[in-house]
């Protein structure tokens, strides 16, 4: 059997008196595994005790069989692509990847080599001399996973990926994550939304309030989740247009407009999600800026599986 | 995608000259550089105002009726203004700052997740904090004495190895301020208060605290550094110059010397083993 990349072993963590993680017993074997859980479940502690910046209060954490924290030679197999929207504003994209990179021990012309390599990988070679406070949202989550993927690594854990991109760009960085996958990376993708991991992977830790509640094939959860509506908000140029369009189908069981925004509950999020890219990618209706998913769908399966 | 260059860890004074070359542009056009040049633009303004003055109406400092030098005039102003307040603010706004930014922007994560010791980041920061300081204030006072050397018969020429040993002083400030904050910046909560309280209250009062108390501050010794005379024949002068109570040239160096390494080594291993919880 093949090393585990994770092993935690009653890991639990703790702010003050918040619990953050408590108690998982968990092993990721080598491959996408899926992170599942509302926000606020502990997915971000989990990936941040996974990557040694936070120190277990209790348990331990392991990756590739070696304790993680104060271990930064485990960071030459590890890249991180982190939740929060945060950067050098004022560098390009490629100086900054450049300059990460270079923190791997690599010489200056090798270092420019692999950014530049990391920024087509993620679509992004024309705008490497911007600087990243011109970015769009988009742009700024696929320069974080440059940095993550910048030196090769074996293991890729992506903190919510995919928050915030516009359907065209989520489709590529799904084909992405999935494309390391078969090259043989690990990887560990966090979402709140259950058609996103299940477009990357089958296999899924579904987390809630710090437990791990459920691990194993996505599919099981398919049943779960199709009895309740899932709701999507979509930010576009012409949201009552794209309104019109959504009504015509019968898994669209209601919609309301906020701001900018069309907010859709279906019955079907893998047939609604496939059209809306469909839609976007023809550009007929308009442009579609961003596509978010609160979680009130995945806490109504959360309810019913700590019920049950 | 193959293979990256064969993973071998990066030393120390690599990692720290890799976080230097990523931090110095960014601590240079900070809004907390643009803040501090103006800082220490105030005794330059303060100096052209001073020669103006004498320029336009020959009038000069005195003392007891005669006129003191520029290179006194200077003197005094290196002492009072740049080593007892702008050096000091300077390594307490850094200084503090070394880690402190990086957490409130988030950025740290980047650096905390690559194959280099921790300790590296803030050692490189305080690489970056040295250049860009030293580039605030080395300028900074050379214009002042050259514009206030000259005045009241001072000579320029006798006073310049006499400026020389005063930018050695100032780096040397600079450097020992900026390691005991980066360890207050490491270490506490709220490092710029504290920062603050011991630059400009702790430091101070011992400084004129007669028995051994002084010799916890770093003013102490750096005033052994201080190779002008302070004019004794003004009632604040006099008291000034009766506290300059200093130990010897070896003594202060090797005291300073002693300051800078243990608090960036202390400061290093608080980084080295203290968890950053960043706000979501």
């Amino acid at each position: 059997m093949s090393t585990p990349v994770v092993s935690t072993d009653h890991l639990s963590k703790w702010y003050g008196q918040v619990i953050g993680l408590n108690d998982v017993t968990v092993t990721v074997a080598p491959g996408v595994t899926g992170l599942l859980g509302p926000n606020g479940a502990g997915k971000s502690t989990f990936m941040k005790l996974m990557t040694g910046q936070l120190v277990p209060s209790k348990g331990s954490v392991s990756v590739f069989g070696e304790p993680i924290w104060e271990n930064p030679g485990l960071y030459f197999r590890i890249g991180f692509c982190p939740e929060q929207d945060a950067f050098y504003e004022q560098m390009t994209g490629l100086e900054w990847v450049t300059s990460l990179v270079r923190l791997n021990g690599v010489e200056s012309s090798e270092a420019d080599r692999l950014a530049r390599r990391a920024l087509e990988y993620v679509d992004l070679t024309d705008a490497g001399g911007k600087k990243i406070g011109a970015y769009s949202k988009g742009m700024r989550q696929r320069i974080k996973m440059a940095q993550a993927i910048v030196h090769d690594p074996e293991l890729i854990i992506l903190d919510e990926p995919l928050a915030g991109m516009d359907p065209i760009l989520r489709r590529k960085t799904i084909r992405l994550i999935k494309e390391w996958g078969r090259e043989g990376k690990s990887i560990i993708v966090s979402s709140h939304i259950l058609h996103e991991i299940e477009s990357m992977t089958s296999t899924i830790l579904l987390i809630n309030q710090g437990r791990v509640l459920a691990e194993g094939n996505v599919h099981q959860l398919r049943d779960l989740i199709d009895e309740h509506p899932h709701t999507v908000s979509i930010k576009a140029d012409r949201p009552r247009v794209l309104a019109r369009e959504f009504l015509t189908h019968e898994d669209v069981l209601s919609l309301r407009f906020e701001d900018k925004a069309v907010v859709v509950q279906t019955a079907r999020p893998d047939v609604f999600y496939s059209r809306l890219t469909e839609l976007a990618a023809s550009g007929e209706l308009g442009t579609i800026h961003e596509v978010t998913s609160p979680d009130d769908n995945l806490q109504a399966v959360f309810e019913y599986l700590v019920k049950s | 995608m193959t293979p990256a260059s064969a993973p071998r860890q990066p030393s120390l004074l690599f990692s720290t000259a890799r976080i230097f070359d990523l931090s110095l542009g960014q601590m240079l056009w900070s809004r907390r550089s643009v803040f501090l040049g103006l800082l220490v633009g105030g005794p330059v303004v303060l100096a052209v105002a001073v020669r103006v003055v004498f320029a336009l109406f020959t009038v000069g400092v005195n003392v007891n009726r005669a006129r003191v030098p520029g290179d006194v005039v200077f003197g005094v102003m290196m002492w009072l203004l740049y080593v007892r307040f702008i050096v000091p603010v300077l390594g307490v706004f850094y200084g503090t700052a070394f880690i402190a930014d990086e957490v409130d922007d988030r950025t740290i994560t980047y650096l905390f997740t690559r194959p280099i010791p921790r300790r590296a980041v803030l050692f490189g920061k305080y690489l970056a904090y040295l250049v860009c300081s030293a580039l605030l204030v080395l300028p900074s006072a050379m214009l002042v004495f050259f514009l206030i050397v000259p005045t009241g018969g001072g000579s320029i020429a006798q006073a310049f190895p006499g400026l020389l040993t005063d930018l050695g002083m100032l780096v040397i400030g600079l450097a020992a301020y900026g390691a005991v904050f980066a360890f207050v910046g490491a270490r506490v909560r709220r490092p710029l208060l504290i920062g603050l309280l011991f630059a400009l209250g702790w430091e101070p009062t011992v400084l004129i605290v007669p028995g051994y108390l002084k010799r916890l501050s770093i003013a102490y010794y750096l005033q052994a550094l201080v190779v002008h005379d302070v004019p004794q024949d003004s009632g604040p002068l006099v008291i000034l110059q009766a506290f300059r109570e200093s130990p010897s040239l070896v003594v202060a160096l090797m005291a300073l010397a002693v300051i800078v390494v243990a608090a960036l080594w202390l400061a290093g291993r608080v980084v080295e083993r203290r968890e950053y919880v960043l706000e979501q």
